[in-house]
């Protein structure tokens, strides 16, 4: 049977309902600066080169009214892990950078992504575009290994001088757990109520994920 | 003897001054912790001021990566301890929205009092604390009794006055107003917390006519906060700077406007937004914020919806692979986590956005050129907390 008139305008409709405003502009953005747009779970992200990362945000800024840097990090993506399960399946092993920039009108935030080599990572710095990204940098700078070329000043921002490794790399060992073992369950109480019959006595989320 | 007098004045002119260094920290009352700040200042000017920080960095982004979700809580809400309880919702949301859960109205109309009682507690804090830095130390006392007042009622509720640990995943804790701990339905909020919570905004909203009448007639505090530490909006939103700050230097944004991490929707309530962005503006703004806090609570407990506490999730919480950047308005501005999940027990990667942080990213800029007088105005006009700036 074929869909009526009045069937296919309330299909219509209902597509552009589901259309966020967010995917849109997301979409448009990623069209503009060679991108590639994602938007899951209310978030949108738009991948570009490292090589483009600079020119990006600045087009992010300047054409699309996204002057509100909210944060810059970075993620380890690693199949070797010192903490935490290693992934499962595997994951292309890369630095990913993250940059979350925002209108200050509708709130529409859109974070820009650009995958870095794992062997000398590097990547424009954009303190030029975002001056607040020169605490966000000089963090990740220090916690990932990451160099940002053209940063004023990337001396370590946490750390004290003359700290070596990167914590937040998914290498790095949590070195409180390497001395202490977690404690796991050992010095949880049972519940007043726990008898027989509640599960026998088992608590879930008292075991360590990792480390 | 005029001209003599003329050429030596001339000659004072063109004397080279070598800048000083004033090291103010980590350890000064003004710096709200542990905030180290190295000034170079040419007379009473600073030429340049490089804040050092790390202090109280406690790693929580790694910490989380060893961590399962629901043991998660009780590190967010010691981020910004001055307001625990709004740090832990955005968290939850977050991981909510990657397992396809949502709390119950009632749950999340909870955490929006709660958040609002917080919001209320941070900003009469530094009701307390702003003029008593700027010597006027009788705000403190009213503000203070205040907020002890909604810290017993966020006590009352959640067990704890700054670390409450409340929200879990799909809902909030299950409260026990009274007897032993069972299983039954029907457990809820303690019977007299809405009644008194009331009762309680009324004495907040004339405790905020006290301080007004102490503070914003009083020409030291005037002389010392009008157009000093002027931040245009612009400048506030390339650094990032958000809430308060951000609202007093015009720009009226406010996530709870344009968000949906809590059921704001429905609610009557202003942004309040400053002139000059300056020191007296953001002093402004959070005085007017209590009110619409209170305001905003009155509604929710006119309208509360009824029904269960907690959304059916599973025993062990696990959250399904994906990615979610969930920001909320907190006291302080915007709080947000970025969530990556591969599938497990705990997130792979947990980025903590803390507002404090950026807030505290424009000092060295604010501070260039400003009296060494002004530092303590200006800082603590930002209002930072130290926890939320080191993470």
């Amino acid at each position: 049977m074929t869909a009526g008139p009045s069937e296919t305008v309330a299909a219509e409709a209902a597509v552009a309902e589901a259309a966020d405003p967010l995917a849109e502009l997301a979409g448009q953005v990623a069209a503009a600066v060679g991108g590639r747009a994602e938007y899951a779970h209310g978030t949108a992200k738009i991948r570009v080169d490292a090589s483009a990362w600079k020119e990006a945000l600045t087009a992010a800024r300047d054409r699309f009214g996204l002057v509100f840097l909210s944060w810059l990090s970075a993620i380890d993506w690693s199949n070797e892990t010192a903490v935490g399960d290693p992934p499962d399946p595997p994951v292309e092993e890369r630095y990913e950078m993250l940059c979350a920039v925002s209108d200050l009108d509708e709130g529409r935030l859109v974070l820009f992504s650009a995958d870095i080599g794992r062997g000398d990572p590097s990547i424009d710095s954009l303190c030029g575009v975002y001056p607040g990204a020169n605490w966000h940098e000089r963090e990740a700078a220090e916690m990932f290994g990451i160099d940002f070329a053209g940063h004023p000043d990337l001396t370590k921002l946490y750390l004290p001088d003359g700290f070596e490794g990167y914590p937040l790399r998914k290498s790095y060992p949590l070195l409180s757990r390497e001395v202490k073992p977690w404690p796991g369950k050992v010095d949880v109480e049972d519940m007043p109520e726990a008898g027989p019959d509640a599960g026998n006595g088992t608590r879930p989320s008292t075991e360590n994920p990792g480390a | 003897m005029l001209a003599h007098h003329l050429s030596e004045a001339a000659v004072s002119v063109e004397l080279e001054t070598e800048g000083m260094t004033l090291n103010i920290g980590p350890q000064h009352p003004s710096t709200h912790g542990v905030l180290r700040l190295v000034a170079t200042i040419d007379g009473e000017r600073a030429t340049d001021v490089r804040p050092v920080i790390g202090y109280m960095h406690r790693g929580y982004e790694k910490l989380a990566e060893v961590r399962t979700y629901p043991q998660i809580t009780t590190i967010v809400n010691r981020i910004d301890w001055v307001s625990g309880f709004a740090n832990e919702v955005p968290f939850i949301v977050a991981a909510e929205r990657l397992m396809g859960v949502e709390a119950p109205p009632r749950a999340q109309w909870i955490r929006l009092v709660l958040t609002e009682m917080a919001r209320i507690s941070s900003h009469l804090v530094f009701m307390a604390s702003y003029p008593l830095e700027l010597g006027a130390a009788t705000p403190l006392f009213f503000a203070l009794r205040e907020r002890e007042r909604v810290l017993d009622l966020l006590e009352s509720v959640t067990g704890g006055r700054f670390h409450p640990n409340f929200n879990r995943i799909g809902g909030v804790k299950p409260v026990y107003a009274a007897g032993p701990v069972t299983k039954k339905a029907g457990m809820d909020i303690p019977a007299a917390f809405l009644a008194e919570t009331r009762d309680a905004m009324d004495k907040v909203e004339s405790t905020c006519e006290e301080i007004e009448n102490l503070v914003a007639g009083n020409e030291v505090f005037l002389a010392r906060t009008k157009g000093v530490g002027v931040i245009p909006v612009e400048k506030a939103a390339s650094y990032g700077v958000s809430g308060p700050n951000l609202r007093a230097s015009g720009c009226g944004f406010d996530l709870r406007k344009t968000s949906d991490y809590l059921p704001y929707d429905g609610f009557d309530f202003d942004i309040p937004t400053g002139e000059n962005g300056d020191c007296w503006d953001r002093w402004w703004v959070r005085l007017e914020e209590i009110r619409q806090s209170a305001r905003i609570i009155r509604q929710a407990i006119d309208g509360i919806p009824s029904g269960p506490l907690q959304a059916k999730v599973p025993r062990i919480i696990k959250v399904p692979a994906g990615e979610t950047y969930v920001r909320a308005e907190n006291p302080k501005g915007e709080m947000g986590y970025h969530l990556v999940s591969l599938g497990g027990l705990g997130p792979y990667r947990l980025k903590i956005r803390s507002a404090s942080f950026s807030n505290l990213s424009i000092l060295p800029w604010i501070l260039q050129g400003a009296l060494v007088p002004d530092f303590i105005a200006i800082m603590g006009s930002i209002d930072f907390v130290l926890g939320d700036v080191d993470r």
